[in-house]
């Protein structure tokens, strides 16, 4: 049995997760210290000087990195609406965005009238890319999230646009950076290399994979973070909307849905209907989900009754049904992902089996499958699973 | 443009680097002729509080440094380099340094225990506020490699402490002028903060 936190169930196998002697986590801590202690007024000018120090100045006011998610576009959509900016957006693909993602994007962005910029990077080298991180680290996301938050930089430098506006801070789920300390959290090289390239930099990887992939060195420019110089030169500054507003996911979604006619949708081992605003951006999202319940014991389930359980917005015993009832569940994804990688399902599992975060031991035989999502068949194929 | 004097005592490459990668333009002084192009001036030390001195003597830089300094540009000096800003240092049978801040430099007191040098990491308090301290935290912690200590005469010069036995200044200031015992240039993004600070100082409190 993992430990767990009494008030919002997240397990001792969660990053950065510690408990205080009632056995209360530090996410819940630094929670009620954003409610209670934050001047989130005080928060609010801060923003507003930051902002006109860059209006009308460069090629933009700002870049807005781009999934299209409830996050991103309720930050789109808050800065052109409530502050008038022109922002150019910037979207890093990352191969999996689904339909509905689509939809909502180009009603999103021909609603509120923006520049976008999009950008793909060489699925054959993804795929490399993506094996390599299951095999180190057990997050074969690499590619997807050094990409997210280093091209946005790229582009900022080469647009002469110095001011970079992300949306939700990480002190919502992590305590990495500590709402506590009451320090505006910096997406920069720093964060980075803390959390979002699994401690891989993009010279890193290029070492790991050369020996056995046709690599053109540039082909890694997209995941390395820009040189500190080129971005001090531009004065920069790269931040997230949510640390300078409260950040309420549930009210941002009823806005963007409101004003933009944002839709949510079904996301592989979640609950039908319950969480539909969540990671809807990504048709790999359910084997991320299911890694990470090999992993360390919990998936997204537990991760969203936390946040309900946080906010005091669901019952302890609701949240236990929900978790008891899907979580865990083995997504139609996987089969998808194998072709990819051109990996049996054994193999798959003793590479995940190598990277479990103890105390949680996965039991990999009894595994019931989730159901499939409407949109599976329109998913992209490579060919056969390896026997 | 960022000066960095050389006074053939050791290696200038990373604080060379650290002013570059955090985008202002460095350049190695030599001689007077270099002073008079800088905007700011660091001085890195590593050696013997007399040897510098007699480095600079051999030089022409000593009268030259005051000038610089006279002139109101910024001068930060690193370890050895705060050091020689003092009245006076005992290292090696003692010799005068430039004046600019005034005070001694005497050998960290020993005792049971205590190691000498004081290599490591090791936290600073801000006793006043400096416009090169600013947005870094009270009590983070640098990195340090001496065996000689300030002595302010003027206890208004400390900006900043440290204990190792006793406690010492490990940061003094006036007017134009900032030193530092420990080195920022190996002291990860605290003491990267520090040298941006200093290159965007205008050298007044």
């Amino acid at each position: 049995m993992l430990k767990r936190c009494v008030k919002c169930g997240l397990p001792e196998t969660y990053e950065t997760i510690e408990f205080d002697a009632s056995g209360v986590c530090n996410i819940c801590r630094q929670k009620n210290f954003k409610d209670a202690s934050i001047d989130w007024k005080a928060r609010k000018v801060m923003f507003d000087q930051l902002v006109e120090e860059y209006r009308g100045k460069y090629e933009y006011d700002c870049i807005v990195p781009f999934s299209g998610g409830k996050d991103s576009t309720f930050t789109l959509n808050y800065l052109m609406r409530k502050y008038k900016l022109k922002p150019l957006v910037v979207q890093f693909n990352h191969g999996f965005m689904r339909e509905n993602l689509l939809k909502n994007n180009e009603r999103t962005f021909k609603k509120l009238g923006v520049d976008v910029l999009s950008f793909t990077p060489n699925w054959k080298v993804v795929k490399r890319l993506m094996l390599e991180a299951l095999i180190r680290k057990g997050d074969f996301c690499w590619h997807c999230h050094t990409g997210i938050f280093s091209y946005p930089m790229h582009v900022a430098i080469k647009y002469n646009t110095p001011l970079v506006i992300w949306g939700e801070p990480s002190s919502e789920y992590t305590a990495y950076y500590d709402y506590r300390d009451n320090e505006i959290e910096e997406v920069d090289e720093t964060r980075f290399n803390r959390f979002v390239n699994l401690g891989i930099t993009a010279e890193d990887m290029a070492g790991m994979i050369k020996d056995d992939f046709n690599l053109d060195p540039r082909d890694l420019a997209p995941y390395a973070y820009p040189k500190t110089r080129d971005l001090k030169r531009l004065k920069y500054r790269s931040v997230c909307l949510g640390s300078f507003i409260p950040w309420d996911v549930k009210r941002n979604v009823e806005e963007i849905s409101r004003d933009l006619g944002w839709k949510g949708d079904e996301v592989e081992g979640m609950p039908p209907g319950k969480y539909p605003y969540e990671k809807i951006e990504c048709y790999m999202q359910g084997v991320r989900d299911y890694i990470k319940y090999l992993k360390r014991g919990y998936s997204r389930v537990t991760q969203m009754t936390a946040l309900d359980l946080r906010n005091d917005r669901i019952s302890k015993e609701e949240a236990d049904r929900l978790v008891e009832e899907y979580e865990g569940k083995k997504p139609p994804s996987l089969q998808l992902f194998l072709e990819y990688l051109g990996l049996s399902e054994q193999e798959f599992n003793e590479i995940v089996a190598k990277t479990v975060v103890p105390p949680f031991k996965p039991d990999f035989e009894t595994i019931p499958s989730a159901p499939n999502t409407w949109d599976f068949e329109r998913w992209y194929r490579e060919g056969k699973e390896k026997p | 443009m960022i000066g960095i004097l050389d006074m053939n005592m050791g290696n200038l490459r990373s604080v060379t680097n650290a002013v570059y990668s955090l985008g202002y333009d460095p350049k190695v002084i030599h001689d007077q002729e270099g002073l008079k192009e800088a905007s700011h001036l660091i001085i890195p030390g590593v050696g013997a509080y007399p040897a510098a001195m007699r480095q600079l003597e051999a030089m022409n830089l000593k009268d030259a440094i005051k000038d610089f300094a006279s002139t109101k540009r910024p001068v930060l000096g690193i370890c050895l380099g705060m050091h020689i800003f003092s009245t006076s240092g005992e290292e090696g049978g003692g010799a005068e340094g430039l004046g600019l801040v005034p005070g001694e430099v005497l050998r960290i007191d020993t005792q049971p225990g205590l190691v000498v040098p004081h290599v490591g990491w090791n936290n600073i308090r801000f006793l006043k506020e400096h416009p090169v301290l600013e947005k870094v935290k009270d009590g983070v912690d640098f990195y340090f490699v001496h065996s000689y200590r300030y002595v302010c005469e003027d206890q208004q010069d400390a900006f900043g402490e440290t204990e190792y036995g006793d406690a010492w200044p490990s940061v003094v200031a006036k007017d134009n002028v900032i030193g530092f015992q420990f080195h920022p240039e190996k002291s990860q993004i605290n003491g990267l903060k520090l040298i941006e600070n200093f290159c965007e100082w205008d050298g007044k409190c």
